[in-house]
């Protein structure tokens, strides 16, 4: 058993006595188990453990960053070491400096909330069930391919830095999903459930009993082999509703990303990309509807991004992006939040221990509205339902999208009319979330966990959540990329 | 950790596997990255790592296990833990079992020693490099310099022990100015490659000749599309020579093989022998990955496959498998198009009314089979007219089937490696007509 505390200690002064201003270490186990049947087999059925620790030190104002699995003397002297080496050869070039030591100290523990250990569950019991519900996709013999998931992840890890931090967290994250191919006659569709990836949450096996593969599988089969025969999505200009996953997924691409402070000062201009925003339009932009209000929770319950503590040691809490369609806020981390004069609000992860933490998204959600689901459809004379994301395709800005879902209804005087298949929809952000003007209440709430959010170089793969309902948005292209 | 060490390594847990089938993969990375923005270095890091993956397959019931805590104990740990998780799955009959083969050579120079060793400095001295041209232009500069050195060791109990070392490197700069931004990479096995001057260079050059966009209408345009923007676009066609897709009937290829889908110019391969990739000669089961012929003249004659899908389809197995088992099916990893006889610059000669594209950004599928995918346009868009660039372009969104572009598509004589986090290729600059943009923006 690795002495955690010892080797803080050595990491930090090593760290310090060559030179660092601050330093911060962040020791990472990694458990992730994963399951996967395709058609009858089990395609995979892995479990990796993956262990190692990431110093950052800070030297002139220019941060250096080195990871390592190397617990022994001579490899924390050494990684301790490359972090200040690093810093000081960003900060022999340095026109500017990015960093500044922060001053928090926090001792504390967290750990995630669940009701059932998922690995309590005997593995038997995983397999059967993703057997179960995978057969039951095969609803017509048009499904060529069939598969079922789960993910299982474990992480524990212990922050330490010089300010004198020991912040000692265990988080628990699981999803489910399962997905049905249909192909016949040069068409092939997709059908996933539930959402487009699964359902990803903060908490243990009872994440994965919320999902209802086995109570659903038949259905999704069902739509998949149906939507190879049914109509194609018309194009023009329609009222349209999303189901909650697709909310998710607008939220995630279209606020989320851009809203992040890092992405808006340039520190991702050669990637991801920058954004539309700027902060001189806080508290004056117009983002959406007054219907729209999007903040962040980080201690939300079940959320895929919940956390006690952030990866640079700053405490989770909640914070406003969009207030009743307003923009009055960010991601931020200490670095950029000091450019506004404002304090972090905890959105800084890592993709794991080899990895430097950066802005993310986090736990962000689109408040829920006063309707039922169905009142959606009220008002619509002619409208698309559409769920589940096939496609999503944004600019580096953040305004141009278009996205796809993976199957869609006709709305005609508002009721829910035949099934259509490859509905797309496209807008520029603002003007799309000023057209929402109806959101479901709480009741079809749910917050949805993205599982592989990418950004960063090297490329991170982050997990965060935008809780959701089904929305309506009015007069929204539709049908791109079919329109001829 | 050099091939020995790994291949001691792999000896060792292999020793802690009693009976049966056992698979040891072993991974080593040690790499660093340099990434700046705003003229300065705002992230600069490094990580090493060894780690280990074991695949056992006893009585037909297959577990994987995976590590990077490489002490006996840990070691024996995993292998019993692999066995556990196979005695809970299901027996599968089908299954293909592990592969047995002698060592295969890797192609000559696939390792660059001073790749290996370049320091944060030596990243710095190229930042420095691309941040004095693009400042002394007036613009600001983002982007990154990384050197890589990484290894891999397969052995298994049928005898099968093949190591490969590789070096790899890169740069990428956006040159940013008022209203108009440029781009400019390199994809090396050898860092002296990273010519940090001459990439500014190129950036710079693409912003200030953007200068003040104008905007065109959407529609069908003749486009010229640098190597970044075609390898990425031709990322999205790559997955179609999938046996697993060919079967489950989601390729373009389930319409027929030795069938004509591009044009008589386009002749795609899988090489991973390459020059300028110098790449892994098996594939993630150790099995020798065969170089071999993806569209010839616009015809398709072969699937990649792996030990399981060379089974379940009766071909022969061409060595693309990822690691076993795998959901995913074999890959195809070193996607090289074949160069055509005019220069990029007689491309853009010979146009008279079209755009330039320098790079794409967020390509997504929108039709999966038919080949239909949207995404940007990003860091240098040009108007040509009458054979010359006379502009930037504000950007735009296309839809385009990827196999409708490859109908009357033109190649460069000049190749380049590109690549982004799920792809490498080495294509040419192509020269497409009646490419569909559907919208526009501002910037």
């Amino acid at each position: 058993m690795t002495d955690f505390d010892a080797c803080a200690a050595r990491a930090l002064d090593t760290a310090s006595a060559r030179g660092a201003a601050y330093a911060d270490v962040r020791f990472e186990e990694d458990r992730a188990e994963r399951i996967e049947v395709r058609n009858g087999s089990v395609a995979t059925l892995t479990d990796r453990t993956s262990a190692g620790y990431g110093v950052r030190a800070l030297f002139d104002g220019a941060w250096g960053f080195a990871a390592s699995a190397d617990t022994s003397d001579a490899g924390i002297d050494r990684t301790a070491a490359r972090a200040v080496e690093i810093a000081r050869a960003g900060a022999a070039i340095a026109s500017r400096r990015f960093g500044e030591a922060p001053q928090d100290r926090y001792v504390d523990t967290f750990a995630t909330p669940y009701e059932r250990d998922a690995a309590s569950v005997p593995l038997g019991e995983r397999v059967a069930l993703l057997l179960d519900a995978e057969r039951a996709l095969h609803a017509a013999p048009s499904i060529r391919a069939g598969r079922a998931w789960i993910d299982l992840w474990h992480t524990g890890k212990v922050f330490y830095s010089t300010t004198g931090s020991r912040i000692e967290q265990s988080l628990l994250q699981t999803g489910s999903g399962m997905s049905a191919l249909a192909a016949a006659d040069g068409e092939a569709q997709d059908r996933s459930y539930p959402g487009d990836v699964g359902l990803y949450q903060g908490g243990g096996w009872e994440i994965v009993e919320a999902a209802q593969l086995r109570e659903n599988a038949q259905r999704i089969g069902e739509e998949a082999a149906a939507l190879l025969v049914a109509p194609q999505c018309p194009s023009g200009e329609f009222d349209i509703v999303l189901g909650g996953s697709q909310v998710s997924l607008q939220i995630h691409e279209s606020c989320g990303h851009a809203a992040e402070l890092d992405r808006i000062m340039g520190w991702e201009a050669n990637f991801s990309g920058t954004s539309f925003l700027d902060p001189a339009q806080l508290g004056t932009l117009r983002y959406g509807s007054d219907r729209v209000t999007i903040e962040i929770d980080n201690t939300m319950p079940r959320g895929f991004a919940t956390v006690g503590y952030d990866d640079e040691g700053a405490k989770s809490g909640r914070s406003d992006i969009i207030r009743s369609g307003m923009l009055v806020g960010f991601e931020m981390s200490r670095d950029t939040a000091r450019t506004l004069g404002r304090e972090t609000n905890a959105c800084v992860r890592a993709g794991g221990w080899e990895h430097v933490p950066m802005i993310r998204m986090c736990n962000l959600s689109l408040l829920p509205g006063d309707v039922p689901f169905d009142a959606l459809f009220d008002g619509v004379d002619y409208g698309i339902y559409m769920e589940s994301n096939r496609s999503w395709s944004i600019d580096d800005h953040r305004l141009n999208f278009q996205f796809g879902c993976q199957i869609a209804w006709e709305i005609r005087n508002g009721k829910r009319g035949r099934m259509l298949k490859n509905p797309t929809y496209a807008g520029v952000t603002p003007q799309f979330w000023n057209s929402c003007d109806a959101i479901a209440d709480e009741r079809s709430w749910l917050a949805w966990g993205t599982p592989n959010c990418g950004k960063g170089e090297p490329m991170q793969t982050g997990r965060t959540a935008q809780a959701a309902s089904p929305a309506r948005f009015r007069k929204v292209r539709v049908g791109v990329g079919y329109d001829g | 950790m050099d091939s020995a060490a790994r291949e001691a390594l792999a000896e060792r847990v292999l020793s802690f596997a009693p009976d049966g089938e056992t698979e040891v993969l072993v991974f080593d990375v040690d790499s660093g990255l340099t990434r700046f923005t705003q003229n300065a270095i705002h992230q600069n890091v490094a990580h090493v790592d060894t780690s280990v993956r074991v695949r056992t397959i006893v009585d037909g019931r297959t577990g994987v296990v995976m590590t990077n805590a490489l002490d006996d104990a840990s070691l024996r740990a995993a292998v019993a833990n692999a066995r556990a998780i196979g005695a809970l799955a299901p027996r599968d009959d089908d299954a293909a079992g592990l592969v047995a083969n002698a060592p295969v050579a890797a192609p000559d120079g696939a390792f660059d020693t001073a790749t290996a060793t370049a320091s944060p400095a030596e990243r710095a001295r190229v930042v420095a490099d691309i941040v004095r041209v693009v400042e002394g232009a007036g613009l600001w500069a983002a982007g990154y310099v990384t050197n890589e050195r990484s290894g891999i060791t397969i052995a298994n109990s049928s005898g099968t022990r093949s190591s490969y070392d590789t070096t790899s490197c890169g740069l990428n700069v956006k040159a940013n100015g008022d209203d108009s931004t440029g781009f400019a990479e390199r994809n090396s096995i050898r860092f002296d490659d990273l010519d940090g001057t001459s990439a500014g260079t190129i950036a710079t050059e693409k912003t200030l000749a953007s200068k003040a966009p104008v905007t065109v209408e959407p529609g069908e345009w003749t486009v010229i599309l640098e190597p970044p923007a075609f390898g990425e676009l031709l990322s999205y066609l790559t997955g179609h020579f999938s046996a697993q897709s060919y079967d489950e009937g989601s390729s373009f290829l389930a319409n027929g093989l030795d069938r004509a889908y591009a044009g008589d110019d386009v002749t795609l391969s899988d090489d991973y022998a390459h020059p300028l990739f110098a790449g892994q000669p098996f594939d993630y089961e150790g099995y020798p990955t065969r170089r071999l012929s993806l569209l010839e003249r616009g015809v398709a004659h072969e699937l990649v496959t792996d030990s399981a899908w060379a089974k379940r389809l009766h071909r022969s197995n061409t060595g693309h498998g990822l690691p076993a088992p795998s959901a995913y099916g074999p890959a195809v990893q070193h996607l090289v198009v074949a160069g055509g006889t005019q220069s990029a610059a007689d491309l853009v000669r010979g146009t008279k009314r079209g755009l330039l594209v320098t790079r794409f950004w967020y390509i997504r599928p929108v039709d999966h089979i038919k080949t239909i995918v949207t995404g940007m346009t990003r860091d240098g868009t040009f108007l040509i007219e009458n054979g010359e660039i006379v502009g930037g372009v504000r950007n735009m969104r296309f839809n385009q089937s990827i196999l409708e572009a490859l109908g009357a598509a033109t190649f460069s004589s000049e190749i380049a490696r590109t690549g982004g986090y799920s792809y490498a290729s080495i294509v040419p600059t192509v020269k497409i007509e009646n490419f569909r943009f559907s919208s526009g923006t501002d910037f």
